[in-house]
């Protein structure tokens, strides 16, 4: 369902003439929003939980007491247990170690496999420029999580494929935004500089016009880790991710189904989805406000 | 332009768009790593070359993947999306029984979606920044950012078990028979029978999963009207229309509403196709029959035609709403018509 983020106004984006001094004035601007602080805040107490979880954790993630199966939360079960005995607390804790890599995974590499992809396109043109735009369309029509479904049950479940899955379906809209800043900066005037002076394509390319892109990148990639994670939740959420005993936020809530009155099963890794995925999108709407010339003061 | 070039022209920029999705579902559904023949014959049929000669030859997989593509598109044409592995039925049969549920859920939901979407985002953005602005951004962003299984699961709790408002999973409950089918939607098939009680009965099961899913719509436009509409308020047409002495209730409404709805109207096709797609986590939560059940229970025994005869089929839809959009466009919008 998270095609939708990509249709937001992206004329905000554009390519800026000097990555260095945007990326400093963007910073500086972050730090009087208190949503995007909040956000930061909320991100970096996950990375900190996730890193710091075999030390913070009351108990192995994995370890099964069937005697204190289904406890409510209480003081030696923070969250309570599973069916199986395990405290949800600590699988809590441990899930953050599979999540964020994952989504930072997809983000990353889409940003790299977009940016070439759509540089090259821009900058090229003509024929090469419609294949890409009309396979993008295509994308666009399918739905993503369908076939990142589809994707899934080809390689079978497991993270890594749920990964790969979401890298195949999403670079496409990281292509059309490199696509487009390049093709808005090709005919700028220090391009022109540059190329009357003699610079090679590859010389323009890689040293004038990709430096340019990389922080319209981040900003956009940092729009894309919400929609991300909740794909990367919805699909194992279906059993196509990680194995069932993995202690994954959105298998420990398809588990949780099943136990509907426990209500902490399913409730408190739910909420340590929807926690990070607004934290991330808190983020990057300070930043879309702060880049947008219309909402910046 | 004249409105029947101007469909014209949609409908041949959205040929080769069609193609390509028909290529692509070719490509998912047989670039699987299993053989269809494994997975279709049984093993001592596998061991009789005949039969395998047979079965390659009565599915075309003798053939060139080239002549396999166009025999495909040709049984495309006429309505054939193949056989599913897993339910033995033909694909077609599959989808007609299962949509009616999902398209009932869908339309629903957009039009909860919508009527909540817009008119928070309306508010929102008329008194900005007061504390009614803050409650609907709060529920935007929530709308946006909880995955819908927990938004599912925590209205089941709340309104279901606990309140009991409405009822819980399923379509009809336990002792209620279906209505006789017409539309294929329960509201409106048991309102044509004539029977009340089996109306509110698909009513209360409906309520629940639409506005799970209109809220992440809702969401959605809730933030683009509010941003739109903030734009268009600063706009100098809109100072013109103060000045005359206007109502401030017809500026808003009617000078900077209906311009700050196209962009809404542009991504009613898409949130469509993603309402279609996104049915899968809740239909499975509230085990709603549909077509995300359907393409679950299909990509749990990898049943890829199964699984590509849905994708393509929401595909299509997609690029119909979109059309049907572009038309609205040529009405909202009068300079398309001067291009």
């Amino acid at each position: 369902m998270s095609n939708i983020a990509n249709l937001q106004p992206k004329s905000n984006l554009r390519s800026q003439p000097n990555s260095r001094t945007f990326l400093r004035s963007t910073l500086r601007n972050l730090r009087r929003n208190p949503a995007v602080a909040l956000g930061i805040v909320i991100v970096i107490v996950w990375i900190l939980l996730a890193v710091f979880a075999p030390t913070i954790a009351t108990q192995d993630p994995l370890s099964q007491a069937v005697s204190d199966r289904l406890q409510a939360p209480n003081g030696q079960y923070f969250m309570g247990t599973d069916e199986l005995g395990r405290d949800i607390f600590s699988r809590v804790l441990y899930g953050g170690r599979i999540t964020i890599p994952a989504a930072l995974a997809v983000v990353i590499i889409d940003s790299l496999i977009g940016t070439l992809i759509g540089a090259l396109a821009g900058y090229i043109g003509g024929i090469w420029d419609e294949i890409l735009m009309r396979l993008t369309e295509l994308y666009l029509a399918f739905p993503t999580i369908i076939l990142a479904m589809a994707v899934t049950a080809a390689l079978g479940p497991s993270i890594r494929n749920a990964v790969l899955a979401l890298i195949v379906v999403r670079w496409p809209s990281y292509a059309r935004l490199t696509r487009g800043l390049i093709l808005e900066a090709k005919n700028d005037d220090y391009v022109k500089a540059v190329r009357s002076l003699g610079a090679t394509h590859t010389y323009i390319l890689v040293k004038t016009l990709l430096p340019n892109t990389i922080a319209p990148a981040l900003v956009y990639a940092s729009l894309d880790i919400g929609n991300v994670i909740l794909l990367f939740a919805g699909l194992s959420f279906l059993g196509l991710g990680p194995e069932p005993s993995s202690p994954e936020w959105g298998r420990m809530v398809s588990i949780g189904i099943d136990f509907f009155d426990q209500t902490w099963m399913w409730l408190f890794p739910g909420l340590a989805i929807a926690s990070l995925v607004m934290a991330f999108n808190f983020i990057g709407d300070g930043l879309r406000d702060l880049l947008d010339p219309r909402t910046r003061k | 332009m004249s409105l029947q070039i101007y469909i014209i022209r949609r409908i041949l920029f959205a040929i080769p768009l069609i193609l390509g999705i028909t290529v692509v579902s070719f490509i998912i559904a047989n670039a699987v790593p299993a053989d269809p023949i494994n997975a279709n014959l049984p093993q001592n049929a596998l061991n009789d070359p005949e039969l395998v000669a047979a079965f390659r030859e009565r599915w075309g997989l003798d053939k060139s993947p080239v002549e396999q593509y166009f025999i495909y598109l040709g049984n495309l044409l006429q309505g054939d999306l193949g056989v599913s592995i897993k339910t033995k039925n033909p694909i077609l049969e599959d989808i007609q029984q299962f949509l009616p549920a999902t398209i009932e859920l869908a339309t629903v939901s957009i039009v909860v979606g919508l009527t909540m979407g817009i008119s928070f985002g309306v508010v929102s953005a008329v008194w900005r920044n007061s504390i009614i602005d803050y409650l609907v951004r709060i529920f935007a962003l929530i709308g946006v950012s909880f995955p819908v299984f927990l938004l599912a699961l925590i209205g089941l709790t709340v309104f279901h078990a606990e309140l009991g408002w409405v009822a819980g999973p399923g379509r009809l409950s336990f002792l209620v028979d279906d209505p006789p089918q017409v539309t294929g939607w329960f509201t409106i098939d048991s309102l044509l029978a004539g029977e009340w009680e089996t109306f509110w009965d698909a009513l209360s099961h409906l309520i629940l999963p639409s506005l799970v899913l209109g809220s992440f719509v809702s969401g959605i436009i809730a933030r683009i009207t509010r941003s739109s509409l903030l734009e268009e308020l600063n706009a100098d047409y809109i100072r013109t229309a103060r000045s005359k002495g206007l109502h401030e209730r017809v500026v808003i409404v009617k000078h900077a509403l209906s311009n700050a709805l196209i962009p809404v109207v542009t991504i009613i096709g898409l949130l469509y196709g993603n309402l279609l797609a996104g049915a899968v986590l809740t239909e499975s939560i509230f085990a709603w029959p549909g077509l995300g059940r359907y393409v679950f229970r299909a990509s749990t025994s990898q049943d890829f035609p199964a699984i590509m005869g849905v994708s393509m089929l929401i595909a299509l839809i997609y690029v119909a709403v979109n059309f049907l959009v572009d038309i609205l466009y040529y009405f909202l919008d009068p300079r398309i018509r001067l291009k």
